[in-house]
């Protein structure tokens, strides 16, 4: 009955737990749904392509295909790290990108009821990427959107 | 729409367009009865399913057109020229009612009450004696099929209609289907009822054997095939391709362990042959396209008076679907342009002495990793002097330029955009945005176009096309640190610019870097700079610089990089929508070493460097495979050194040129050769370079791959030196061309004679030509 209770003071949310992936980038910690994650790649040190647009951080092999990936600490005005990087093979609507972050951490469950929506003081730029957090024990969790980060949106952001 | 329909629809288009093959085939042989079946066979088959699917509309008209095949194919009709526009009408008004249905779930309410009451028109003979006449050929039964019974069937209203022509023969006894029959064909007389035709079957099958024998079976092909998905092809493709490099990395790591290699081979082999039986697996016969060409010919000529005889050959050779949905255009597009300026009209041909019927001939072939594809005709030709007066009124080329080019030369500016011969513009064509488009559409897939055309005899537009575009052979490239591939489709020549020679190899005109190639001067694209804009290059005269000379759509220029790599076969694979939109790459790909490397596209380069398609550049552009002996200009040369002797290679017939170790030089008997991409080149070694290294286990020969005929053979040298024009040379006192020596840089140089170069041992005569080898060799 507590569930149903619940469910009732979210409104058509029902409680829920949801796997997320945690990764970091720096000393942040954000958080992908494993639902959009295809696979994770370590270690990899993805070739760079002249003239492409700054936030395309290089090619990688994937499976046959040459995938596209996204570098996330341009994304968020950090310093491009040395060295190798992990990526997330993600999935969106538009097809498969790979996400470059510094490291992948652990998967944790979380439940909806914790989620809280972007807050409204964040630049818009960040509020493009975001979505929402969780709010853990002692921490955030900041979520990332897969559909947002999809390097054919973020030319279109780009562009507008 | 359901599973059923949707069947339905390509089971139908797949006989409309094996119909429409046979219609054009049946105005050359309007007795074939074959033909007439198949025909019979694909309307039949529509008809049938229609009515249980209950599409009404579909189910009269073939229902109309059945009845007239029945009659064509039972020989009571001969298919004269309206019948077969009534059958192509049909075959239209087919294609329209289930294109309907493909794309609005419905039939259309349109009603086809003309063409069925010209189909019913066309059943009635025109003269009894041609019906009566028609009524001898070979009746074919095919096979034992479903199609039979309702066919004869339906005839019985039809006779009613028809008026049976009088010399029908009564119902006969199946003992007289043997041979004794008066027609010189072996006649069989059809019987009219239908009870007889059972018993009388196997002997109807083996007396039309004979001339069913030409007709392709197309019947049983059907139950060994299977329709596949193309995008379930591409993934294949794609794994194979991982699996290519999975390979190469296994054989990598298991190189040192002995154990190991036995089973890294076996991986190897059943890679290597999977990946051609996937590509196999994509490739489709040019009779796919070749199938739609009669049609445009037929309607074509009949609306521009023409008559033209439609010659096809090599309808086997295979392709990769995706290039074959690519060249149909193109190729429609010449076959149009061969109709409408090529082939004359009968009477003008008449009165130059040619036979009033044109001949056009589609031809294609294999010519190593590409497919030829000929449109040539027996018509006009192109009047040089016209694309000369037109290309310097567009201002195309200068008067004074103009006048210097050769004809061979000139013919190409046919390729330039905005330039037509044509006095007027027809609807089919003359508007000038023709031989352009070709050529950008076949350069888009790698390929290239040709034109040979001689005023008076024809002209032969000759699209070479790869075999695929899945996989491409590529230099790879160095530059920015990085891997960067370079269609070799575009390359035609790599100079290498060595750092203590760069001031004089490169000059500047106002911050734009030149090179001297020939006497030429070539405009230079800087690899590095133009991928990054602000990068601080070291100078040239610090490091080696190798310039790839590229011609990208006309577009001419030389390409400076840091490094070369091996030349190597590269899987294309696509970029994101987000880095095709650079529109410098057209791809990426996986080096052997298991690398990414961006595949560059050089004339999106020529573009974005500002290179014009100038026609002064365009002019100069050679064609390469034939000799050019009439225009009498100078030819240039491959000027190579064997063991200390220089001598003359014509350019034209360099394919490449390998540098190779002496280990891989095999031999047959006495005679050296190599074993090259997998074919055998027989290596002619008359410098003694061979001879002059034997031993040496390190030694590097450089073998010179070149074109002869329909043969590639080798020139074993030791190094290659230059290229140069050669001078003709005349014997003192008199005028003759002295052959197989030219001038070149000012030396008297002998010329290779690649036709001197004994062909290898052929299979099935291998004995006689072991003789003449031996022989040779004495």
């Amino acid at each position: 009955m507590n569930t149903a209770a619940t469910a009732l003071q979210h409104g058509h949310k029902a409680v829920a737990l949801e796997e997320i992936c945690s990764v970091r980038l720096g000393q942040a910690m954000f958080g992908v749904p494993i639902t959009h994650i295809l696979e994770i790649i370590g270690a990899a040190r993805p070739q760079p392509v002249p003239l492409a647009p700054a936030y395309v951080g290089g090619l990688v092999h994937y499976r046959g295909d040459v995938l596209t990936t996204v570098s996330l600490r341009q994304l968020l005005d950090l310093p491009p790290r040395e060295g190798p990087q992990a990526i997330l093979v993600l999935e969106s609507s538009g097809g498969c990108f790979g996400l470059l972050v510094d490291s992948v951490c652990e998967v944790l469950s979380v439940s909806s009821a914790d989620h809280e929506p972007n807050p409204s003081i964040l630049d818009q730029r960040r509020k493009a990427l975001f979505a929402g957090a969780y709010k853990l024990k002692d921490s955030l969790l900041v979520m990332l959107d897969p559909e947002r980060l999809d390097p054919m949106r973020l030319a279109a952001a780009q562009a507008a | 729409m359901d599973e059923l329909t949707r069947e339905f629809l390509i089971e139908s288009q797949e006989g409309l367009d094996r119909m429409e093959r046979c219609m054009t085939d049946l105005e050359g042989r309007p007795q074939d009865t074959a033909l007439l079946a198949e025909i019979f066979r694909s309307v039949h088959t529509i008809k049938g399913t229609t009515g249980f699917l209950g599409f009404k509309r579909l189910e009269k008209l073939a229902h109309a057109g059945e009845n007239l095949l029945g009659l064509l194919r039972e020989g009571k009709l001969a298919a004269d020229g309206p019948i077969i526009t009534g059958l192509l009408q049909l075959l239209d008004g087919l294609r329209a009612i289930l294109k309907s249905i493909e794309t609005e779930a419905s039939e259309g309410d349109g009603e086809d009450v003309v063409l069925i009451g010209r189909l019913e028109e066309l059943q009635v003979p025109v003269q009894v004696p041609v019906a009566a006449q028609a009524k001898s050929p070979v009746r074919v039964r095919a096979g034992a099929n479903s199609t039979q019974a309702p066919a004869n069937d339906l005839q019985l209203p039809v006779h009613a209609v028809a008026a049976p022509p009088p010399a029908r023969p009564a119902p006969t006894d199946p003992a007289t289907l043997a041979p004794p029959a008066p027609e010189p064909v072996e006649a069989i007389p059809e019987p009219a009822a239908k009870a007889p035709v059972v018993p009388a079957s196997p002997a109807t099958l083996t007396d039309a054997a004979k001339p069913r024998a030409a007709a392709p079976v197309t019947g049983t092909a059907a139950e060994s095939t299977l329709r596949v998905d193309v995008t379930l092809l591409n993934r294949m493709m794609n794994l194979v391709g991982e699996l290519v490099l999975t390979r190469n990395q296994v054989l990598q790591a298991t190189a040192a362990d002995p154990n190991m290699t036995l089973l890294s081979r076996r991986l190897d082999m059943v890679t290597a042959d999977l990946r051609e039986s996937v590509m196999k697996a994509r490739m489709q016969p040019v009779s796919n396209i070749f199938s739609k060409m009669p049609r445009i010919v037929r309607d074509l000529s009949q609306s521009l008076g023409r008559r033209v005889r439609l010659q096809v050959e090599g309808q086997d050779t295979e392709l990769d679907k995706s290039l074959l949905e690519a060249i149909k255009d193109p190729l429609t597009h010449a076959v149009r342009n061969s109709l409408d300026h090529g082939i004359e009209p009968p009477d003008v041909r008449q009165a130059a002495g040619k036979d009033p019927e044109g001949v056009l001939k589609l031809r294609a072939s294999h010519e190593g990793s590409h497919v030829v594809i000929e449109v040539s005709d027996d018509g006009a030709g192109i009047a040089v002097e016209k694309v000369r007066q037109k290309a310097i009124e567009r201002g195309l080329i200068t008067p004074e330029r103009a006048a210097q080019l050769p004809e061979r030369e000139l013919l190409q500016l046919i390729f330039l955009p905005g330039l037509s011969t044509a006095a007027a513009v027809t609807n089919v064509s003359g508007r000038g945005v023709g031989m352009d488009v070709v050529r950008t559409n076949v350069e888009k897939i790698g390929g290239k176009v040709e034109i040979d055309s001689r005023a008076g005899k024809g002209t032969t537009l000759r699209l070479r096309i790869p075999l695929t575009l899945a996989i491409i052979p590529a230099l790879i490239v160095r530059s920015l640190n990085q891997s960067f591939a370079l269609p070799q489709g575009a390359l035609s020549e790599l100079v290498h610019v060595p750092p203590e020679q760069a001031s004089a190899a490169i000059e500047w005109i106002e911050g734009a870097p030149l090179h001297r190639l020939r006497g030429k001067l070539l405009p230079l694209v800087f690899l590095d700079r133009l991928l990054m804009p602000g990068s601080s290059r070291k100078l040239a005269a610090e490091q080696d610089n190798f310039i790839a000379v590229l011609d990208a759509e006309g577009r001419r220029f030389g390409l400076v990089v840091d490094g070369l790599a091996d030349p190597e076969e590269i899987v294309v694979k696509p970029l994101s929508a987000v880095l095709k939109d650079i529109g410098l790459y057209s791809g990426a790909t996986v080096l052997g070493n298991a690398d990414l490397a961006l595949i560059l596209d050089p004339a999106a380069i020529a573009l974005k460097a500002g290179v014009v398609l100038s026609a002064e550049e365009e002019s100069s552009r050679a064609v390469d495979g034939e000799e050019d002996e009439e225009a009498g200009k100078s030819l240039e040369y491959l000027l190579v050194e064997a063991a200390g002797r220089q001598a003359a290679v014509p350019l034209t017939d360099v394919l490449r040129i390998e540098q190779i170790p002496l280990s891989r030089i095999e031999y047959i008997g006495y005679r050296p050769v190599l074993n090259f991409e997998g074919q055998l080149l027989p290596v002619e070694d008359t410098g003694g370079v061979l001879a002059a290294a034997e031993g040496n286990a390190q030694a590097q020969i450089v073998v010179v791959v070149c074109r002869e005929g329909n043969r590639h053979v080798g020139i074993a040298v030791s190094h290659v030196l230059d290229v140069a024009a050669g001078g003709d040379l005349f014997e003192a006192g008199t005028s003759q061309r002295t052959g197989g020596v030219t001038l070149l840089k000012q030396r008297v140089t002998g010329v290779v004679d690649l036709g001197g170069v004994p062909p290898l041992p052929v299979a099935e005569n291998a004995q006689m030509e072991w003789n003449q080898v031996a022989e040779a060799m004495r």
